[in-house]
């Protein structure tokens, strides 16, 4: 968890990690009704020329915003977020996220930063690029009064 | 790839072209506390408080209707309601990325109404082959009309 007067441009996230498992992916889809077979059909997914399941473009997704959510503490509010699916990761691979804040601007009553985010597979590869704009209220300290509690 | 292949494309594009800019609505149901906490749980998200859905949760479910039948799934396991309702037959469909606006939390026993519109199909020749770029977006909103989350995504088809 971060605290506002450290969030300055030029800041980096610590790297956020986490390994997928066969297991993980069947229960991403099973909560998202995703019956697409590439995610849980191994023999299926060689058949289209992956290695293994593949992790859902979604989850790629869901990493890139804890990092973000983890980094940034419980008082946050996401204002946008995006990523692209630019390399697979199969069961088994540790998806590790890194980011730093490009921009930060005090508005009324809150401040907002705006950072570069990237997921990489544990061998580098990189996964899914992403950006994010987070604002926090400014609170009665004022916009250098703690994030969260 | 083959012009079989390359023929079954085309006929998707004329199909998919023909479903741009028509914008389709649907109720999509209350929100279900359980849900959304085995979302969080295997998305690796942090808990959030007063019953909040994790913020990818609306855009990451692929069907919110009980079927389709196994039957009537595509062979590569999907149905048409969980790739959008895009007339896709023969083609195989992969989540590309997505961009989203928060506009405000949906919670547990909200009940979403999602609006659904094809932006652009493109028919691109890459590295690997041809394949159509669809764009699409999703614009969700509580049962009131108040806007939740706007979502642009990407598919790749094949």
């Amino acid at each position: 968890m971060t605290v506002l007067t450290e969030v300055v441009a030029g800041v980096t996230l610590p790297p956020y990690r986490l390994r997928t498992s066969t297991v993980r992916l069947f229960r991403f889809s099973a909560v998202t009704w995703n019956a697409h077979r590439i995610h849980y059909d191994a023999e299926y997914a060689r058949s289209e020329g992956y290695p293994d399941v593949l992790v859902q473009s979604h989850l790629h997704g869901c990493v890139l915003l804890n990092a973000v959510l983890a980094w940034a503490g419980p008082g946050v509010t996401l204002r946008s977020f995006g990523w692209q699916n630019r390399g697979i990761a199969v069961a088994g691979d540790e998806l590790i996220v890194t980011g730093e804040v490009v921009e930060v601007r005090d508005a009324p009553g809150e401040r907002v930063a705006e950072l570069r985010l990237e997921e990489r597979r544990q061998d580098g590869e990189l996964c899914a690029p992403g950006h994010v704009t987070v604002a926090w209220p400014a609170g009665p300290a004022g916009p250098d009064g703690p994030a969260g509690p | 790839m083959g012009d079989g292949d390359t023929g079954v494309l085309v006929a998707a594009e004329r199909r998919l072209a023909a479903e741009t800019g028509v914008t389709r609505r649907r109720d999509l149901g209350v929100l279900a506390v359980r849900d959304l906490e085995r979302f969080a749980l295997v998305a690796g998200a942090p808990a959030l408080p007063d019953g909040q859905a994790p913020p990818l949760y609306l855009s990451s479910v692929m069907g919110w209707s009980p079927g389709p039948p196994e039957s009537e799934l595509r062979p590569d396991g999907s149905g048409t309601d969980e790739t959008r309702g895009l007339p896709l037959e023969g083609l195989r469909l992969m989540g590309a990325g997505q961009e989203l606006q928060f506009h405000h939390p949906a919670r547990a026993g909200d009940r979403v109404v999602e609006t659904t519109t094809l932006l652009s199909v493109r028919h691109k020749s890459g590295r690997t082959g041809d394949l159509l770029l669809l764009h699409v977006r999703r614009e969700f909103a509580d049962g009131a009309g108040r806007p939740l989350v706007t979502c642009d995504e990407t598919f790749v088809a094949r």
